[in-house]
Parts: C-alpha cells; structure tokens; sequence
C-alpha cells in the first residue's frame, strides 16, 4: 500500500495507538503572547491533545529539536568509554513539513557522513535518535507570511525525506507511505484506513497549487535574481553593514533555524568526574570563531551575519551540494530586530548588480 | 558506536620549561594515537576544557607525543597547573597530513615566528629522519627577544644537520644579541630557491602569516608550494561543530595546513 485515506477520528486513534510503546509528539495551538497561529510540539499522553492543530504552517520547534538535542552530555572522563552508550526511546514526530526534512538533509550529511556524505565522522548520538524516529510530515494547507520556500527551490509540501507524509482533505488526510518505518507505523491498523478517492487527489493537488502560489505571491516583491544555487553574496562591507544595521548578534535565528547544526563542547567537573556536555551554537556571538589569545577571523557583527547567510548558499552549496536555506521563515519570525533574511539577500543582491 | 568526543587519557610523563610563556609537554596516551606531521590533536585539562594543538614531536615515535604550548587562555593557565604524572585527555589525530614524498628532492624552506616553530618541529624531525631524500632545509626562526626563543638547545643542533641551516631574528635590538634583528621578513630578502619546485612551510601569528605569504609571493614562489598552519578555533576537530569554519573550507578537516593557493580568494584570509 503507497497511500490510504485516514479520517481525521481514525487519525486520532492511530496517533494514540503509536502512543502506547513511543513517544509521540504532535503540533498544537498555545493560547501564549501572539502565538495562537503557530502550533508547537506536545507529547501525546493518553489521548489526543484537544489543541491538536495539522493544518496552516509549520510548527514553531523545528525536528533537530528532537534528533540532535539542545544541551546533551556526550562524554565523562578520565576514564570514558570507547563507545557512546545511548538508546533514545522510539519518538514519532508527527507535523514537521518539507521545509524542515529539506534542512534533515543536511543533518543528515553532517552527522551520519559516511552514509550521507563522504567523510568519515559518524555521530553516534544523532544517529541513534534518527533511527529510533519516525517522521510523519505534513502538507501544508496555509502560508504564514514569513513562508519563502518556493524562493529557495522547495515546495509546501514533503516529496521525500518522511516516513508517512499527511495531505489534509475533507474530512481527514491522504496518508502517504515514505519507507518501511512508515509502512511499520500502518501495521494492523486496516480498520482505521480507506482507499484514496479520485477527489481527494484532486483536492490534494488543488490544496498543493493553492499555496504554492500563495508563497509565490507574498514572496513576488522579494526581487531575488536567479537561482537560490546560483547566489554569489560576496559583497562590500558597506551592503552588509546595512543588512546588520538592527542586529543585536543574539543567535536566536540559529536556534530557530532548521539546518543550523553548528555546536560548542563545554566540560565542567562533576562530583566525580569531567563531563563533556554539546550544546547548540550560535555563528553571530563574537567569541565562535575567537582563538587561544584572542584572535578573531569574525570580529564584527556584519561579517557575521555575511557568514551566516552565505554558509546557507554558498558554503553549503560547495561543501554539501545544498542550498540549505529552506525558506521556513523562522529567521525572521524570532528576530527582534525584524530582519528580513529575504530583504537582506535582495538588498545585498542589488547592491552588488549596481557596483 | 564509537564515540567521538571522547578524550582517552593521557598521563603527563614529562614537562619542560621553554620560555617563561612556553612549556613542552610529553604525554604518554593510554590508547594508540599515532598522527602524522601536520596533524593536530585535541588535548583536554580536566574539567576546563579543549584546544586544538599540533604536536611537537616526531611523528615517529609512536608511544608518546609532545605538545609545545604558550600559556594564553583559560585551558593553556589550567594545564600550566598540571604536574608529571597527573591524567590529560587526548583526541585526534585530526586534520591532513604533509604527503612527504611529493617534497623527495625538493628544496625546504620552514619559516616560524615565536611558538609557531612547535608545530613546525615535528615537521623538521620527520624529515629530518630522511634527510637524505630532500635537497636542502632552511629553517628561519623570528622570536620577539631572546628570552622567547623555543628549543634553545636544539637549534644549534639542527644547524648541523647534513643540508641544513638555520637563520634567527628577534624584532628589537636587545644587549643579549648579536645577530639579526627585524621581524621575520627581515630573513626572506635572501632566499636562493628554486621558486618554481620549493615548498614552504610557514606557522607563526596571524600577522606573520600575512606578511610572509606577501613576501614570498612577491619573490615569485608557487602558491601552491606555500603551507601556512591556519590560526582558527578547532574545536570538534571533527568538520562539524562549525567554529573553524572559512568559506566551505573546515579548517579541522581540510587543514589545519592550507596552501597560499587555496586560501587566495578570501580577502584577509589570516
């Protein structure tokens, strides 16, 4: 079976049912500060949060959230072990949308290389919760008007990279089948599925067309000339002092963004040992790239921001083969200086066609 | 899974004072780690932290490796603290390796400045070891003060080793001195090689590494033959954790050595 008909009760009871030997997280509205149209992750407890909200947009935590962990120990020495000893609990993940398995490729190139990439650094901890995690992603029925995918080479909707993938149509969902972990998600449960009509294709295309042009139209006035693969950001410090004017080098569009997987190793002294702890970096804080003695390649905040944004075009188009940019938005919905990455490329992109 | 931020413990077999900022350590890995000149390690003070380092010792001696450090930040102070016998963390070997044979009958010029001869000293002791294979090693060597000049005793040595000569600078004039004063470019207006074929190795201070990559380059040498040991923070050593990240080079993966060549298109690249 490749695809089924899932009514929107039977999903219900099919996200209940993985519940009972994993965890399942599934995206619900927050009635907190201005966030009632951004659903976030909630852990599914017995039954189905009442809030559960599969329609508009992405959620506001992206899926590295769950793969590879804000703050992990990764190491306690002397003494410590050839082998990493983890073993997530299986986790269903249900709602991430094609932005954010777009930016899973490259997690995936980073931290499972000799499978995804040539090099040969494996990352034991972020493979193990990868395994263990099933992705059930999700169309999307509505832009929030941040939404830029379709600018950098994506579509609203997943085509790979899920494990069962959810188009919404009346009265429930086209359920899609990704891979065998998708398929094992679907055992015994039968009863709960239908076949797919011929209307709910034409409704899933219908929604599929719908927003797509809806994300062409918001984005229209962002002029960005050529293809997001094409992109050549190198410009004068002048354009990029004007592009960080209103930034304030918090970070917090690296922990909001999907494809961000930079991090810092801090070891403390426990009672009893060291521990080695990783936790999620920032590229915009002064002291990333500062060496023993105080050197700095980055000293300021604009050459920063320059890094930033061309290490998801240029640099990880040469070093990966991916834009890695996926157009999420999240970038500019956490930024309290109201930086616009799509207003920044364009300007940098006009500055240089002018000098 | 093999776990890769895992230190595997070193005990501290022996510790020399260099300078009063500079102190070589020997370390005695409970676990092999082996590297080749070129190479870094990541050495771990227990409970303060990482830094990334290239040892200082012969890449073929495999029971144990030295690590010439200058006291700067927060893990170089808690190492100073460390006594012989007390346990270091150790990672690695990281980074490319000198392929050494594509350097077989070819002139060597090694240019360091301050503690940036570490690095290159494990360098000169591998070729050392084949001293046969290289036509000619010139070693030029630019401390500030006399005082701050690194393996004292071994430069006169190595000043008589077959095809070998050693130059030294210090940048101010000072009662103690007699010979050249200047910085280190004072010792490049007199470099009789052949240009084309001659491969440099340049590690000192970023502001070094400029002037000499300027200067060789001026006197027509191959940008592809000059070796400048990049100055960025490795941290993971691993081309993941981002922080030696220039352009798409990880500097922990492609380097920690990049030629004059490679690193060209950037704009200030040290």
């Amino acid at each position: 079976m490749n695809e089924a008909f899932v009514g929107r009760e039977n999903l219900a009871r099919l996200i209940e049912r993985w519940s009972k030997d994993r965890r399942v997280f599934v995206p619900v509205t927050f009635d907190i500060m201005n966030h009632e149209e951004t659903p976030d992750y909630e852990a599914v407890r017995d039954s189905v949060p009442e809030k559960l909200k599969l329609h508009g947009a992405a959620p506001a935590t992206t899926p590295k959230s769950f793969l590879f962990y804000a703050r992990e120990v990764v190491a306690t020495y002397p003494g410590a072990k050839a082998d990493a000893a983890v073993e997530a609990p299986p986790t269903v993940l249900v709602g991430p949308r094609a932005c954010d398995l777009a930016a899973l490729r490259k997690y995936d190139k980073v931290y499972w290389s000799t499978k995804h990439f040539t090099e040969e650094y494996d990352d034991p901890f972020y493979i193990d919760k990868r395994e263990r995690t099933f992705i059930v992603s999700l169309d999307c029925s509505a832009a929030k008007e941040t939404c830029f995918c379709t600018k950098v080479g994506g579509r609203p909707y997943p085509e790979n990279g899920f494990d069962l993938n959810l188009s919404p149509v009346e009265g429930g969902f086209i359920v899609t089948v990704g891979s065998p972990k998708g398929e094992s998600l679907l055992a015994g449960a039968d009863g709960l599925l239908a076949p797919v009509s011929a209307g709910h294709r034409e409704e899933r295309e219908r929604n599929r067309r719908s927003v797509t042009e809806a994300v062409n139209r918001q984005n229209a006035k962002f002029e960005m000339d050529g293809p997001p693969d094409k992109y050549d950001l190198e410009a004068s410090a002048e354009a990029w002092a004007a592009v960080t004017q209103n930034c304030v080098g918090c970070g917090a569009c690296n922990r909001a963004c999907p494809s961000c997987t930079c991090f810092l190793l801090v070891d403390q002294p426990t009672k009893t040992a060291n521990e080695r702890t990783r936790v999620w970096d920032t590229c915009l804080s002064v002291g990333y790239a500062r060496t023993g003695g105080g050197g700095n390649s980055r000293p300021t905040l604009p050459q920063r921001l320059e890094n930033r944004l061309r290490c998801k075009f240029e640099y990880s188009r040469d070093r990966y083969g991916l834009v890695t940019c996926t157009g999420c938005g999240r970038c500019i919905d956490v930024c309290m200086g109201r930086i616009d990455m799509r207003e920044a490329i364009r300007s940098v992109l006009t500055e240089k066609a002018k000098a | 899974m093999k776990n890769l931020y895992r230190p595997i413990d070193g005990v501290i077999e022996h510790i020399k004072k260099e300078t009063p900022a500079i102190t070589t350590y020997r370390f005695r890995p409970k676990e092999p780690l082996t590297f080749e000149a070129g190479q870094f390690v990541e050495l771990t003070v227990p409970g303060a932290g990482e830094a990334p380092f290239t040892p200082s010792s012969n890449p073929n001696v495999k029971d144990t490796l030295e690590v010439t450090i200058m006291r700067v930040g927060t893990v170089t102070a808690a190492l100073e603290t460390m006594k012989v016998g007390d346990t270091v963390g150790l990672r690695g070997p990281y980074g490319k390796g000198y392929d050494l044979k594509s350097f077989a009958g070819k002139e060597i010029l090694i240019v360091g400045g301050g503690v940036g001869l570490a690095p290159l000293r494990s360098l000169i002791l591998a070729l050392f070891d084949e001293i046969d294979k290289y036509k000619k090693i010139s070693i030029r060597y630019g401390a500030r003060t006399p005082d701050d000049i690194v393996y004292k005793d071994l430069l006169p040595q190595w000043a008589k080793m077959k095809n070998t000569e050693v130059q030294l600078t210090i940048d101010a004039p000072h009662p103690d001195w007699k010979g050249t004063v200047g910085v280190i470019t004072v010792l490049l207006e007199n470099t009789p090689f052949d240009m084309k074929t001659a491969a440099a190795f340049v590690c000192g201070p970023p502001i070094m590494l400029k002037f000499v990559n300027i200067k060789l380059l001026e006197k027509g040498w191959d940008p592809n033959h000059i070796y400048h040991s990049m100055e960025r923070n490795m941290s993971c050593g691993l081309g993941k954790c981002g922080h030696c990240m220039m352009g798409e080079y990880y500097v922990c993966k492609d380097g920690p050595v990049l030629t004059a060549a490679q690193v060209a298109k950037f704009e200030d690249p040290f």
